[in-house]
């Protein structure tokens, strides 16, 4: 009885299921729109802009969009494209901004807008150290403060003297006695791998041999024995000729890898007096 | 009801049982829980992260073949090399048409997330380390961390960021892609460290000076930094690496003092191993013949190698119209005097070098320019000139352009997976590629200078992970 039974539902089953196949065919004479599915991976607009690094007016656009096909671009400035990656050549420096339409092949579009300034890169000028207290005069730091040598404070010697006689410039020098053990030292920042020439006056007494020596150092110190390795330049000034007559130096160094520097001042065997520093940019 | 019972509580026993049995150790196998006591282990743990980039040494699809496919995916999408008849998916790389589905780009992804895997691993169990060991290993572990995540995020852009050992239910973790910034971040910290505790073992292992290297690259790639860059590569020159006299010695006499760091292969084993040399030959590997030189980079060396053009390409004698890389030779060409480095060519002995001396100084130059467009800094044209001169030109220059860099690279360090990074790195990939992709009728844009997150991985991740651009 159940075979008999599950046969007669069987065919029934297979009837319903030809006619259901045979009407699904109807589906030729409906219109495109009724029962057919969405756009299932519908254009998504995007890019990004990169400027130039020889024209900074040109800016190089990358796409990346997804599922389109076509692209229209809208650079703001009159200009439009239908490339991929376009480039374009802005006018002058300014605001734009910039509209990128992305279609795909059923028509359907996504667009994305982003702003881009067009600005001539400032190439960062050479920095040119800044001497604090470079003639050793008083009230000289930028406040208006200062004793002539309180930038030249440091834990590697005594504090260095003050004179007023004789001196290259102003009235104060810097004073450096006999005995060695008063050390100037200073840091300051400076553009790297820059040639620059470090240019100052010195004066010797003649009554015992000596020197006096300023070092220009890549980077600062904690210690003393570090000087070695951090010297850039050095300057053994021995003209001992005249105790009352000042001796230019001109010291070029080149800062190297380096974004900080010192200089750094003692003396050997003789009183010796320093005046005037400055560095400029060599050439 | 009294059986119910007495059944109820003799389940009860099994269970409480449980816990014991679960946590007992087994004592005739190893497991990582286990394994590592002290640095005896530590170290083997050590030497897998340099096993996990070497690769395997085979030709099934399912291994990790690590930086021996590199090449593939950095030199074969470059100007610089192709395929020789433009077969199967190793020919997406040169014609810009890559899938996501391509199996070399799962491989070498697959590959790195393995090295960084092992590189946690060493980390997870410094603590067994002695304190005489303890630096040298980390240092290592962070080294190599570094080296695998900066190939990926140059390569592929965000990728999933994992600083530890991970387990099957990290899922968001291993699957969430962590943006380029972060990314670069680790790596930075992690070299930095390497710089600080690394020591030197072996050139085939990770070392101060390629920590410094390899940190000064990074700075570099980010466009930031330059005067520390310079400052790292200030501590490499001068010291005990140097150029070799002999082009072809860097590459045939190998542990040479130019070499700062090298993923080590030892010939004729299948253990250790690599089969990239075979690929690069006419049909001696399982190819017909992959990275063959491009008529563009000939150009260049004929032009700017000097001495170095011998020992970077030659003709094919089996095919003439088709030209090889000479770097690398496992069978070597008696007419160049290099000698056969194994007897089975597919079971090559050639070391992999990943930073050289030269590599360094050319580095130096582009730290002293800064980004901008040339330098006419004395302590650059010394190193530039350095360079130079070993390869016979000896003309004096003045000024440096990053187009006299960018080229002098391309001739030095031709077919050493170099010329890609360089590109992108300093600005000129899109350029340059859509010249090259336009001359050769290829199809570059600007969404192939990332490569597909694999289709496999997306597909794993349930769809967590997303897609690049273009693909």
């Amino acid at each position: 009885m159940t075979t008999k039974n599950n046969k007669a539902f069987l065919s029934v089953l297979m009837g319903v299921i030809i006619t259901s196949i045979l009407t699904s065919c109807d589906f030729t004479f409906e219109l495109p729109e009724e029962g057919s599915i969405p756009d299932q991976t519908p254009p998504t607009a995007s890019f990004s802009a990169t400027q130039n690094d020889t024209d900074f007016l040109q800016y190089d656009f990358s796409n990346l969009s997804n599922s389109a096909t076509t692209y229209l671009w809208d650079f703001g400035d009159g200009n439009t494209s239908t490339d991929l990656d376009p480039s374009n050549t802005y006018p002058a420096e300014g605001t734009y901004t910039v509209k990128l339409t992305a279609s795909d092949n059923l028509g359907v579009t996504d667009t994305y807008e982003a702003v881009i300034e067009v600005i001539e890169p400032e190439a960062p000028p050479a920095i040119i150290p800044n001497i604090l207290e470079a003639g050793f005069e008083d009230n000289s730091l930028p406040d208006g403060t200062g004793d002539g040598r309180d930038s030249w404070r440091n834990d590697f010697g005594g504090v260095i003297q003050i004179t007023s006689s004789p001196v290259h410039e102003g009235s104060q020098a810097s004073k450096f006695p006999s005995a060695g053990d008063r050390i100037a030292y200073q840091e300051m920042e400076v553009s790297p791998n820059t040639d620059y020439i470090l240019t100052y006056y010195y004066t010797l007494k003649t009554d015992n041999p000596g020197a006096l020596t300023v070092t220009v150092l890549g980077g600062g110190i904690s210690d003393l024995s570090e000087v070695a390795g951090a010297t850039l330049a050095a300057f053994e000034g021995t003209d001992q000729t005249d105790a009352d007559a000042y001796v230019r130096v001109e010291l070029p160094f080149n800062s190297g890898a380096n974004s900080t520097m010192a200089i750094l001042i003692t003396n050997q065997g003789v009183e010796a007096r320093a005046d005037a520093l400055s560095i400029d940019l060599a050439q | 009801m009294k059986n119910h019972i007495k059944i109820s509580i003799l389940f009860l026993f099994v269970l409480m049982g449980c816990e014991d049995f679960l946590d007992i150790a087994p004592t005739a196998a190893v497991s990582s829980g286990n394994y590592f006591v002290d640095d005896q282990q530590l170290e083997t743990g050590v030497i897998a992260m340099y096993d996990a980039i070497q690769g395997v040494n085979s030709t099934s699809t399912s291994d990790n073949h690590s930086i021996q496919y590199e090449f593939y995916i950095t030199e074969m999408r470059s100007d610089n090399t192709r395929t020789k008849s433009s077969e199967g998916e190793a020919a997406q790389f040169e014609s810009y048409t890559i899938q996501s589905t391509n199996g070399i780009v799962l491989d070498y992804y697959r590959s790195m997330y393995n090295v960084i895997y092992r590189a946690n691993l060493v980390l997870e169990n410094i603590d067994v380390a002695s304190d005489a060991n303890r630096d040298q290993f980390e240092g290592e572990a962070k080294f190599v961390r570094a080296y695998a995540y900066f190939n990926l995020v140059r390569l592929f852009g965000d990728v999933p960021l994992l600083d530890r050992v991970i387990g099957p239910e990290d899922e968001a973790l291993s699957f969430t892609r962590t943006s380029t910034a972060d990314v670069y971040s680790l790596i930075t910290s992690d070299l930095q460290d390497a710089v600080a505790k690394l020591g030197k073992v072996s050139i085939n292992r990770a070392s101060k000076a390629a920590a410094q290297a390899m940190l000064a690259k990074v700075y570099l790639t980010q466009g930031t930094n330059y005067v520390e860059a310079q400052q790292l590569l200030e501590a490499i020159i001068g010291t005990e690496y140097s150029l070799e006299d002999d082009f072809r010695d860097v590459f045939y006499s190998e542990s040479n003092d130019e070499v700062i760091f090298a993923i080590g292969y030892l010939p004729d084993l299948t253990s250790d191993s690599q089969n990239f040399s075979s690929e690069w030959l006419n049909a001696v590997g399982r190819t017909s013949g992959v990275n063959y030189v491009t008529t563009e980079a000939r150009e260049a060396l004929d032009n700017l190698g000097g001495a170095r053009t011998q020992y970077s390409y030659r003709q094919d004698q089996r095919q003439p119209t088709e030209y090889q890389v000479v770097k690398y030779l496992p069978d070597g060409d008696e007419s160049l005097g290099i000698p056969a480095t194994s007897t089975d060519p597919t079971l090559a002995g050639n070391d992999w070098i990943v930073i050289r001396y030269a590599d360094v100084l050319l580095m130096h130059v582009e730290a002293i320019m800064a980004g901008a467009n040339e330098t006419s800094s004395g302590s650059a044209i010394s190193s530039f000139q350095q360079v130079r001169s070993r390869a016979g030109i000896t003309t004096p220059v003045a000024t440096i352009t990053k187009e006299d860099l960018l080229n002098e690279r391309r001739v030095e360090l031709a077919f050493e997976n170099h010329r890609w990074f360089d590109l992108v790195r300093l600005g000129v990939a899109r350029d340059v590629l859509s010249a090259f992709s336009a001359a050769n009728n290829y199809s570059f844009s600007d969404t192939d200078l990332l490569l597909p997150i694999p289709q496999a991985e997306i597909n794993l991740s349930k769809g967590l992970l997303t897609q690049n651009p273009g693909y």
